[in-house]
């Protein structure tokens, strides 16, 4: 107990830092404001953004980068509710019932509940990251390689699995990510790997430019091209007319509870996150639900939990990344690319050599949920005002900062051009129903598994059966390969229950 | 062939995948591959290799008739086109010319990427966001890049 006051005490003093405040606000700020803009998903809106981190102190550049993932999702439902152009999968479950509680005219309630669901979520996670991270990562601690490469192969099959209708597909992007890892000087014995000879790759693929074109690229391309955007609803909101009624409050309590309590279970598992548990925290509430008829036509509950959801796995996302060094999803696998710009080895030691790092985090996190709120409640008119500005001006400034963001990141021009490369994988990958994600987890993870990989088998004098002997990693292995199992026999029912018929969702 | 028609998709991406997946192997094996317990730079791409051509054998496997894929529109391709082209001029300028021209250049080429915006708007914006840019990250942020 005293250890943990101690350890708040010292993430206090980092968060409550002149710096420490500063880019958590500035992080948060850009966070909504780029949020806010239809089209531009979280993805894109980091690896826009994530750029300016690199010039931090690590202990800062984490926070305002958290800052920006959250806030994004704070401001990611706004347009889903006023135009039901939500820019990510996560807020187009909040649109389901936002927009209809938008055109009754009850926009601003859906917006005030919205932020407040989204506060609720985020503090859960909070607490549970404070509260399991260190346990876990006293465990992982122990963790030889077997362990490693078990939990790696655990996150990237279920990535691929879990929650995507495509699962061979998926699992084909993770092996492409994998071997895009693979490009440039080989850790043991310094051959140069799939570089063709050319020594700007000899560093590898530059972690930020493949992620903003595979993320950003194709998501300005859509927008460019878009002929007009739908009408806002309600234009001007004030704080008066936004206050919930006590129905309103009596109905969101409970969903708000279950959806934090969902959230945060389905962001700590690997290669979830929150659009599962969005998804999931709807569909409960529906089926809890004693008037389910209202679902879809503004049923605030449709808005409390898949908020708290969410917001709630945005948080926990993070337990694995810190304390395992394992990301579950595309955004932690940036999150950890910036930690290793910055020097900063990920995995179980980052909590005991750098607490400063890890509880200024932590405290950050509560700090910038509270700016949100302010963010989010006084001052939404501000973010609906930016909603007007025509999106034909605003794409055109998007590419002028993407391209300076990318280009100050190295000053290497060749950035720009693997980031154009990128772009077109990215939506030939699209146009032939492949998933991005499950690629950017394998390119960040690819030579870290390959390193563990060698290394058990060079501990184990090439026993492969030496992954079964260590409970841990056995065990491990045991649920990866339970997780193919059962995506393999629903895949299987769903064919023969569908034989005869057109099918999209198959491969 | 019939079958290939119906399964356009799927069949395209078994095919991109099959060739991926060869490259890898025969790429990979070009490094050393050494053994189980002493793995050499090869061993890893190799198994990589092999994984996604199993990979694209079991879409062909699972492959059932769908739809054709989206075709691109008329306006999706000039999206395309334009913003690409925006960011090529951005790295074939910015070192030579340096901040205030090449981001002209470049936010006008993105703008003609939407059908609405017209040679004089984009050309206005495209100046505009140049100085901005010029304000913010030269003067505000002190980055390396030269103003002109």
């Amino acid at each position: 107990m005293d250890q943990l006051l101690q350890n708040i005490a010292l993430g206090l003093s980092v968060a409550f830092s002149l710096e420490g405040l500063l880019y958590c606000f500035i992080g948060v700020f850009l966070g909504t404001l780029v949020g806010v803009l239809p089209g531009i998903g979280i993805m894109a809106t980091l690896a826009m953004l994530m750029p300016i981190t690199f010039h931090l102190d690590p202990n800062y550049a984490l926070i305002m980068l958290g800052g920006i993932y959250y806030g994004a999702s704070y401001g990611g439902s706004t347009a889903s509710i006023l135009m039901n152009l939500p820019g990510t999968a996560t807020s187009a479950v909040t649109g389901l019932d936002g927009y209809p509680m938008a055109k009754q005219g009850r926009a601003g309630q859906a917006l005030f509940m919205t932020a407040i669901a989204s506060f609720v979520g985020s503090i859960v996670g909070v607490i549970l990251l404070a509260g399991f991270s260190v346990p876990l990562a006293r465990v992982a601690l122990r963790f030889g390689p077997h362990e490693y490469v078990a939990l790696m192969l655990l996150g990237l099959i279920a990535a691929s699995v879990i929650g995507s209708g495509r699962s061979i597909r998926s699992l084909i992007a993770v092996s492409l990510g994998l071997a895009l890892g693979l490009v440039g000087l080989d850790l043991n014995s310094g051959v140069a790997r799939f570089t063709f000879g050319q020594t700007v790759l000899f560093d590898g693929l530059p972690l930020v430019a493949v992620a903003i074109g595979l993320f950003g690229l194709p998501e300005i391309i859509a927008s460019a091209g878009r002929a007009q955007t739908p009408k806002v609803q309600s234009d001007k909101i004030r704080l008066r007319d936004m206050l919930p009624t006590r129905e309103d409050w009596r109905r969101s309590a409970m969903p708000m509870a279950r959806g934090s309590g969902i959230g945060a279970f389905f962001g700590a598992l690997p290669g979830t996150g929150g659009l599962v548990a969005t998804f999931v925290s709807y569909a409960v509430e529906r089926k809890m639900s004693k008037h389910p008829e209202q679902f879809g036509k503004g049923a605030i509950e449709g808005i409390a939990a898949p908020e708290s959801a969410n917001n709630a796995a945005v948080q926990s996302a993070f337990i694995p990344t810190l304390s395992l060094g394992i990301p579950g999803d595309p955004v932690m696998a940036i999150m950890l690319g910036v930690m290793m710009v910055h020097g900063i080895l990920p995995g179980p030691t980052v909590i005991q050599d750098s607490p400063d790092l890890f509880w200024g985090l932590i405290v950050s996190f509560v700090v910038g949920n509270i700016m949100l709120l302010v963010l989010n409640l006084p001052l939404v008119g501000m973010w609906v005002k930016l909603l007007a500005i025509p999106y034909n001006y605003l794409f055109p400034v998007i590419v002028a900062f993407t391209c300076i963001g990318i280009y100050s990141v190295n000053y290497q021009i060749v950035d720009v051009f693997v980031l154009l490369a990128f772009g077109f994988l990215g939506l030939g990958m699209r146009a032939l129903n492949f998933e991005v994600a499950p690629l950017l987890l394998g390119f960040v993870l690819g030579p870290m598994i390959e390193e563990y990989f060698r290394r058990s088998l060079i501990v184990s004098r090439g026993d492969l059966g030496s992954f079964f002997d260590r409970p841990i990693a056995g065990t491990i292995l045991v649920i990866t390969a339970a997780i193919v199992v059962w995506a393999i026999a629903v895949k299987t029912r769903a064919a023969l229950a569908g034989r005869g018929k057109p099918v999209s969702d198959n491969g | 062939m019939r079958f290939v028609t119906e399964r356009l998709e799927d069949v395209l991406a078994a095919i991109v995948t099959l060739a991926v997946g060869i490259f890898v192997v025969t790429e990979g094996s070009s490094y050393k591959i050494g053994t189980l317990s002493q793995m050499g730079p090869g061993y890893f791409p190799v198994i990589l290799g092999w994984t996604m051509i199993v990979l694209a054998v079991l879409i062909l496997v699972a492959s059932r008739p769908a739809e054709i894929p989206m075709t691109l529109s008329h306006r999706q391709l000039r999206g395309m086109l334009f913003v690409a082209a925006s960011f090529a001029a951005f790295a074939l300028t910015i070192e030579r010319f340096g901040m205030v021209p090449s981001i002209t250049l470049t936010v006008f080429l993105a703008s003609l990427a939407n059908d609405r915006n017209t040679l004089v708007k984009a050309g206005l914006l495209g100046l505009g966001s140049a100085l901005a840019c010029a304000l913010i990250f030269r003067v505000g942020l002190g980055l390396q890049i030269e103003a002109f």
